[in-house]
C-alpha cells in the first residue's frame, strides 16, 4: 500500500501542478488543492491502468476513488487483487 | 428579500418572468453595440437551434431584416435537420441567407481522416459507412461519476461499443472537433467584413458558465446578446418571439458528431431545468432550503452537484479568459 502511495505521489510531482517541495496528506483533495484538473485526471487514470495493468470499471470512476491519495490507493489495491 | 417571501420563491418562475423587458433590453444592447462598432448590421451563424434562432429574431426586430445576414454552415457530420430548420427560420423572418458548407475546409486540414484514424485506434471494427459515433460523459445526477469521456459506436440506432478515451486521444479529438466551430467563425467574419457588419454570437449564460463554447470558434464573436440569459430564459424568449415550435422542441446539441449528441449527454450531465436552477441559486446565493424545495433534490445531492459545477467553472476559466496583457507602464 505504501509503495502505491509513493508511486502516485511521484507521478503527481512529475506530471501535475503539485509543487515538488510540498507534501500530500492521505485525504487531501487533489482537485480542490489544484493538483489535477479534468485532463490531469484522465492522464492519472491512464497511468494507473498502465502501471498496475488494471482496467477501471465505469462504476468505480467516482470522486471518492480519485480525489485523494487514500481513495486512489484503496481503489488500486482492490482492483489489483 | 423577506425570509418568508424567499422560501416561497419559485426559481423557474423567476427565470421565466419579465421576458418582454428582457427582450427589449437585448434589442437595445444589439442596437447600441452595432452602432458603437460603427457597423451596418450583423451576420449570424444559424444552426437550427434555439440560441441562434432567438438571436436572429432579436436582431431582425431591432435592426430590420435588410440588415441581418444568416449563414447556414453545415458539414458532413451535421444532422440534416440543422440545415432545414436554419433555412426555415431565415425564410420566415425574411432574412437574406447563404449556405456555406464547411466540409471542404475540414477536408483540407484532414480533420475527417484524422478523426477516423483516432476512432479506429479505439474501435478497429469502426466503419464510417455503417457506424455513427458520439462523445458522451456519464450522467452526473444519478450516478455521480467523474467527468470521464466515452466514445460510442452506433449501428442502426443502437450503441454497439463504448470505450473510455485515453487522455491523449481525448485532447487530439477535441482539437479536431473544435476546428468545426472555428471554421464556421472564419466564414462568418469573411462575410461580415465584406458587408461591414458585426458578427453576432449566440452563447447563452449556461454555456458561458460551463465554458460550453469553443474559444475563438463560436465564442469569438463581436457581441453576445444572450450571454446573460440562462438557457431556460432563451426558451422563454423563443416562445415570446414565436420561434418555430420544432426548433423549441429540438434537444440542444453542438451537432458535431455523426450521431446527434445532445448537450445533456456531453455538457450538462443533468436536465437543463435542474442545471439552470442550480446556477441561478449560486448566482443569487439562495439558501439550501429554497434549492431543495425547487429542485426536489436532497441537501447532500445539491451540495455535491454544486461542487461539480464549481469544478467545471474552474476547469473552464481558460476558455472564458481574454488574452492577459502585460502592461509595461503600470
Amino acid at each position: 500500500m505504501e509503495q502505491i502511495k509513493n508511486d502516485i505521489v511521484n507521478y503527481l510531482k512529475a506530471n501535475s501542478f503539485m509543487d515538488n517541495n510540498s507534501s500530500l496528506e492521505d485525504d487531501d483533495s487533489l482537485t480542490q488543492n489544484g493538483i489535477i484538473d479534468s485532463i490531469g485526471l484522465l492522464e492519472l487514470m491512464d497511468y494507473i491502468c498502465e502501471k498496475y495493468s488494471i482496467e477501471i470499471p465505469e462504476d468505480m470512476l467516482t470522486p471518492e476513488n480519485f480525489d485523494s491519495l487514500q481513495g486512489i490507493t484503496n481503489m488500486i489495491t482492490k482492483l489489483a487483487k | 428579500m423577506q425570509v418568508a417571501e424567499e422560501l416561497s420563491m419559485n426559481i423557474i418562475e423567476e427565470l421565466n418572468g419579465n421576458i418582454e423587458n428582457i427582450a427589449l433590453k437585448l434589442r437595445g444592447f444589439i442596437r447600441d453595440q452595432v452602432k458603437g462598432f460603427k457597423k451596418k448590421g450583423v451576420v449570424i451563424g444559424v444552426s437550427g437551434g434555439i440560441d441562434s434562432a432567438v438571436a436572429l429574431a432579436l436582431c431582425v426586430q431591432e435592426l430590420g431584416k435588410e440588415n441581418v445576414y444568416g449563414l447556414i454552415l453545415p458539414e458532413e457530420e451535421s444532422s440534416p435537420s440543422s440545415k432545414i430548420l436554419g433555412t426555415e427560420i431565415c425564410k420566415s423572418l425574411g432574412v437574406s441567407y447563404e449556405e456555406v458548407p464547411i466540409s471542404p475546409i475540414l477536408k483540407s486540414l484532414n480533420i475527417y481522416d484524422q478523426k477516423e484514424q483516432l476512432i479506429k485506434r479505439n474501435f478497429p471494427e469502426y466503419d464510417p459507412k455503417i457506424h455513427k459515433t458520439s462523445l458522451v460523459l456519464p450522467d452526473f445526477l444519478n450516478q455521480g461519476l467523474l467527468n470521464v469521456p466515452y466514445i460510442r459506436l452506433i449501428k442502426d440506432g443502437e450503441t454497439v461499443a463504448r470505450c473510455r478515451l485515453r487522455a491523449n486521444d481525448y485532447l487530439e479529438l477535441i482539437g479536431l472537433q473544435n476546428v468545426k466551430q472555428r471554421s464556421r467563425m472564419i466564414v462568418q467574419y469573411m462575410h461580415a467584413e465584406k458587408l461591414n457588419y458585426a458578427v453576432c454570437g449566440t452563447t447563452n449564460k449556461t454555456e458561458l458558465a460551463l465554458g460550453q463554447f469553443v474559444k475563438y470558434g463560436d465564442g469569438g464573436a463581436d457581441l453576445e446578446p444572450l450571454a446573460d440569459c440562462y438557457k431556460i430564459q432563451v426558451y422563454s424568449l423563443g416562445k415570446l418571439l414565436n420561434v418555430n415550435e420544432e426548433i423549441i422542441k429540438r434537444p440542444p446539441s453542438a451537432d458535431t458528431w455523426s450521431n446527434y449528441t445532445t448537450d445533456e449527454e456531453f455538457y450538462w450531465r443533468m436536465p437543463i431545468q435542474i442545471l439552470d436552477q442550480l446556477l441561478y441559486a449560486q448566482e443569487h446565493q439562495l439558501p439550501l432550503q429554497i434549492i431543495e424545495k425547487n429542485t426536489g433534490m436532497s441537501r447532500e445531492k445539491i451540495e455535491k452537484t454544486q461542487r461539480h459545477i464549481n469544478r467545471i467553472r474552474d476547469a473552464t476559466e481558460y476558455v472564458r479568459a481574454v488574452p492577459p496583457i502585460c502592461y509595461i507602464n503600470r
